[in-house]
């Protein structure tokens, strides 16, 4: 419910999506300028470049997915529903990680396009790794999000926070998909990709038990 | 609780540099030099407790925010500050001893390799742990969050690690270790003097931070009742 409410938010406001997309495309931009790409060190650096696009529009995303219950004092009114705050969690959790997914579908062709990626017959393989990483970060980031809320200098503690903790979410998501985009057998990433739904699991636990205690009034 | 602890502070203060003095002595003095590293493996003697104590640092912030969870005691939330604050110049000082023995030995001060990541990202946490505080006015709230934070580190801790490791290592095996001793029985009472003296050491610095942060407070929360009472 609650990740309904956001999700309807969001497609009436379109502020965040919005904000989370260009500013993956000027992400896009900048690594071209930044970096001589050619056909060898793409494919070297392309699985590292992908996840730092990702994660750094998902910063975006997930610092500012409780400015809005703040600003409009919303959270009080979520804590007096009828539903324990683990749900608000959940709810919060699903609503990040659909646009930050949304922001993925948009952003991966560009990348296939503008960098020449050989992707066929592993579409399905990196949708699975895609999935997996951001409900990972977006795990973490909407505990960190609410914890930096009320905080001073939110925009520079959130990812303070985040990505020193997000750390084996990363080094897993790029491993796997530095495997898919090698054509790698499966075998290969097999293991990273397990990595991940474990991290996922326990960062999802610990998220739902901590927000408990960050949203006790 | 912080107030009658003056003499034990004293004490633990005078056993730290007792203990350190004699460690230091029987490393540099004592400790016959290391077979294949020669002198440079004396540094062994500090970088080792440096990073004992700095993860023992981090145990005890986690214990200490389980304990404030727990009772809601505000010495919990003292003790667990101030284990951090204490412990995060550990994490730098092993670093640096660290960066000092791997430059004649690897041939280089850094190298991304898994401990060094661990230990690395270990002290970003610790660092984040000090700026959430520092940023949330809320005395409770602060310790409420800081205590989750500290929680979740810990349980990341050896995730980080593990996936680190994964990924590469270079590092030697640990000296220390279940399986037996790797060095000679002279640097290990040398050692082991060493660790005695860090923890000690650690423990001191806790106190007097804790009480630190404890007067503080109080000096802070009587400045303003006088203040109110002026304008009464």
């Amino acid at each position: 419910m609650v990740a309904w409410k956001d999700i309807r938010m969001e497609v009436r406001g379109r502020e965040q999506i919005t904000s989370m997309f260009f500013f993956a495309l000027l992400v896009l931009f900048v690594f071209n300028f930044t970096l001589v790409l050619d056909s060898r060190t793409t494919e070297l650096l392309m699985p590292g470049l992908i996840w730092v696009a990702f994660c750094f529009t998902g910063l975006i995303g997930l610092g500012r997915s409780f400015q809005s219950e703040r600003d409009n004092q919303c959270i009080e009114a979520l804590l007096m529903a009828p539903v324990g705050k683990g749900a608000i969690y959940l709810g919060k959790l699903l609503g990040n990680f659909l646009f930050m997914l949304a922001v993925e579908i948009v952003l991966f062709p560009l990348f296939v396009l503008f960098f020449n990626l050989d992707v066929s017959g592993r579409i399905l393989q990196l949708a699975g790794v895609f999935v997996l990483g951001t409900l990972g970060l977006a795990a973490l980031g909407t505990l960190f999000s609410a914890m930096t809320m009320q905080s001073r200098a939110r925009e520079v503690m959130f990812p303070i926070l985040l990505l020193p903790l997000a750390i084996p979410v990363l080094i897993g998501a790029v491993q796997a998909t530095g495997g898919i985009l090698a054509h790698e057998p499966w075998s290969e990433f097999a293991h990273w990709v397990q990595l991940l739904a474990v991290f996922n699991l326990i960062f999802v636990v610990l998220g739902y038990w901590g927000f408990e205690l960050i949203l006790e009034e | 609780v912080f107030t009658r602890l003056d003499p034990l502070q004293r004490l633990l203060g005078l056993l730290a540099v007792g203990l350190l003095s004699l460690g230091l002595y029987l490393s540099l003095v004592q400790a016959p030099p290391d077979y294949y590293q020669g002198e440079i493996a004396r540094i062994m003697n500090i970088h080792v407790p440096f990073a004992k104590v700095s993860l023992l640092a981090y145990l005890v912030a986690f214990l200490c925010s389980v304990a404030y969870l727990w009772k809601r005691s505000r010495a919990a939330d003292y003790l667990a500050h101030a284990s951090v604050s204490v412990g995060i110049v550990f994490v730098l000082a092993t670093i640096a001893a660290g960066a000092i023995w791997g430059k004649p030995t690897w041939n280089t001060w850094w190298t991304w390799d898994a401990r060094l990541v661990s230990f690395a990202i270990l002290g970003l946490i610790m660092a984040g742990y000090l700026m959430l505080r520092a940023y949330l006015e809320d005395p409770e709230k602060r310790a409420r969050y800081a205590a989750v934070l500290a929680i979740i580190g810990f349980v990341d801790l050896p995730i980080i690690h593990l996936s680190v490791r994964w990924w590469r290592t270079l590092h030697q095996p640990a000296s220390l270790s279940p399986q037996g001793l790797s060095i000679a029985p002279e640097m290990m009472v040398a050692l082991s003097v060493m660790l005695a003296g860090m923890v000690v050491l650690f423990v001191y610095l806790t106190i007097v931070t804790a009480r630190g942060l404890y007067l503080r407070d109080e000096l802070e929360a009587s400045r303003i009742q006088r203040i109110c009472e002026a304008r009464l």
